[in-house]
């Protein structure tokens, strides 16, 4: 069966409870900590992070999407080729239950996003001369292994510094017509040139790029503007579902994706973001609060210590610990010894 | 037929009619808490929109692949758009603009174990719930008719996917008599594009325990007793064949088409699916 996005986007938020292999990935989310989902012809993707592994993740929105990438998968493993990168489909990768109780499971698919950049940012750090060896390099490189990628376009293409990498096998042959996409390299020279002879403003619409298969684009997913540090912090750390924790002379505070101040720096101590609540410590005692900074927890414990993956808090106040669930209320007594907390014991958050 | 891929020069429409008469003040288990009715159809109409939008979601924005309209009936003829605009429908592209509050929606999973886990997930709120007076359910399809013809009158229209309405009610209309109904109901499913007739899709929301039907079939809807069931199902276009392989996927292999358009006393949940399904097997471009 297949998913609705709507679906989808809860699996990126909830990945430990829906994705069975990428329970520890992160989606790439927008300031409001939204993930920032596209969508083509056949899948609907979002771009995330596992450790310091950036992958595509897809979503296909028909069975039929992924008939048509089984064969390009299956040989994919045979060919060997640095211009070329991991493209595999997840089996019952997501699970949900339907609206009867049944559990429902679909297949995903991975592509590892190389190190590098988009080729918007290829252009302003690489020189002509550079580029148009690397898509010259990359059509022998098709032309070697009979691969035809069908839909070869700027945003379908990766820089890592010494070769483009293709992304987006969805329309993939592996076939002995393999001059199927000379045109499009073609197309791709002329960008480079115009680019670099200053024709090109930035606008590949004038260039017809933007139909078909048109995926996310190196400035509206990759965009470095995000991530780009700015002054006024003493330190900062990573953003997480859009909030980014920040340590100023009065504490520490989260600010948002655009540096602006969002909960005030005035705790002693704070943790990162997940799943909508983080750890913090105040001269009263540590609690735990909404991405609003209104403590579902109020601080007054030893010890909150917040287990994302389980909707659950340990809490240790005059020694003695206690469960609370996501939304704060106390599910447990204050015992001497520390609860263990196992999704498999009894008491559940519900 | 039903074939028409969408895309900017085959646009079509959906338009969702939502009960909003007092009764749907009545409380439910939806998501496994309890809510009112409105508050439920609000949320699934929110999910819907989300739908909608994030189909049409390319990289270089929301692509203006169709018309959407939501609109509440209650009171004396009372048929008002609940998603702000000037006019009666827009353009998806303009619905993704709309400011719109972020629902803190804490949702329910069940662990393969059985037990639970609570999630909070931001969700996007377009529709606010209401509940108030009659139900003016024949003079908001008198005005989807309407809309709807208009629509495929428009020169640009004429080879779209047709149009898809969704009514969503709790309950009988109050404001005419059966006849009345089978009559706009009847004009509605007249209407066409070259790719089809336009679609009228029934969802009952109900909430005591007689058991659900969806996407039922002749024979399903003979042995159900309710009267009102009945004449939902006559009301109901006939779903075209490229819906058959989904609705099959949910009812199950057994049930053989033609399948009709509707539900009657279906769960929340099941109607979210029932929206997801039809929202599905639409292509775009």
């Amino acid at each position: 069966m297949i998913p609705p996005i709507r679906l989808f986007r809860q699996a990126l938020l909830a990945p430990d409870l829906m994705l069975t292999t990428l329970c520890e990935a992160r989606p790439e989310t927008d300031a409001e900590g939204h993930p920032l989902l596209h969508r083509t012809s056949r899948f609907a993707e979002c771009t995330i992070r596992r450790g310091p592994t950036r992958e595509l993740l897809f979503l296909p929105l028909s069975p039929s999407a992924l008939s048509h990438i089984e064969r390009t998968v299956a040989t994919l493993h045979r060919l060997q080729s640095d211009s070329l990168t991991s493209y595999t489909i997840l089996g019952d990768e997501l699970h949900w239950f339907d609206a009867a109780g049944r559990e429902q499971r679909c297949d995903l698919v991975l592509q590892t996003l190389p190190e590098g950049c988009s080729w918007n940012e290829a252009l302003n750090t690489s020189s002509e001369e550079r580029l148009l060896l690397a898509l010259d390099h990359l059509q022998e490189e098709f032309h070697r292994l009979g691969f035809t990628h069908n839909n070869l376009k700027a945003s379908n293409l990766w820089w890592n510094g010494k070769r483009f990498i293709p992304l987006r096998y969805h329309d993939a042959r592996i076939s002995s017509d393999h001059r199927l996409d000379d045109g499009d390299f073609d197309r791709l020279r002329t960008k480079i040139r115009a680019s670099f002879s200053g024709m090109y403003e930035g606008d590949y619409t004038m260039y017809g790029d933007c139909d078909g298969m048109c995926v996310h684009d190196g400035q509206a997913a990759y965009s470095t503007a995000r991530e780009t540090p700015s002054d006024g912090h003493l330190w900062r750390g990573n953003l997480f579902e859009g909030l980014r924790l920040v340590e100023d002379e009065t504490g520490y505070g989260f600010v948002d994706g655009m540096n602006r101040t969002v909960i005030p720096s005035r705790y002693l101590w704070a943790g990162d973001f997940h799943e909508g609540r983080a750890e913090v410590e105040t001269r009263e005692g540590m609690g735990l609060i909404d991405r609003h900074g209104e403590y579902i927890i109020p601080p007054r414990y030893e010890v909150v210590d917040y287990l994302y993956t389980e909707s659950r808090v340990r809490v240790r106040l005059n020694g003695r610990w206690a469960l609370f669930d996501y939304l704060g209320r106390r599910i447990t007594e204050f015992a001497p010894e520390e609860v263990a907390i196992t999704r498999k014991k009894n008491n559940k958050t519900k | 037929m039903y074939t028409q891929s969408i895309t900017r020069c085959h646009r079509t429409a959906f338009l969702l009619l939502i009960d909003a008469s007092g009764s749907m003040a009545e409380e439910i288990h939806f998501h496994g808490r309890k809510r009112t009715k409105a508050e439920a159809v609000a949320t699934i109409a929110d999910d819907l929109l989300f739908e909608l939008v994030e189909r049409a979601r390319r990289d270089d924005g929301v692509r203006d692949y169709y018309d959407i309209g939501v609109w509440a009936y209650s009171g004396n003829d009372n048929i008002s758009p609940i998603i702000a605009s000037e006019g009666e429908m827009i353009s998806v592209e303009a619905l993704s603009r709309i400011p719109t509050l972020i629902r803190r929606e804490v949702i329910e999973y069940r662990l393969p174990d059985g037990s639970h886990s609570l999630r909070e997930i931001p969700t996007r709120c377009w529709c606010t719930p209401r509940a108030e007076g009659l139900t003016p359910m024949c003079e908001a399809l008198r005005r989807a008719r309407d809309r709807m013809a208009a629509w495929c009158a428009e020169p640009q229209n004429a080879e779209s996917f047709p149009p898809v309405i969704f009514n969503i009610t709790d309950g009988e209309a109050t404001d005419s008599e059966e006849e009345d109904l089978r009559l706009v109901a009847r004009q509605i499913r007249e209407l066409s594009t070259a790719d089809g007739w336009v679609l009228l899709i029934n969802i009952h929301l109900g909430s005591d325990n007689e058991p659900g039907i969806f996407f039922p079939t002749e024979n399903e809807v003979q042995r159900c007793r309710h009267r009102y069931a009945r004449l939902l199902y006559e009301l109901s276009s006939t779903m075209p064949p490229t819906f058959d392989n989904l609705i099959r996927s949910e009812k199950g292999a057994a049930f053989r088409p033609p399948f009709r358009g509707m539900s009657y006393n279906a769960s929340a949940t099941e109607v979210v699916t029932m929206l997801n399904i039809g929202s599905i097997s639409v292509k775009t471009e």
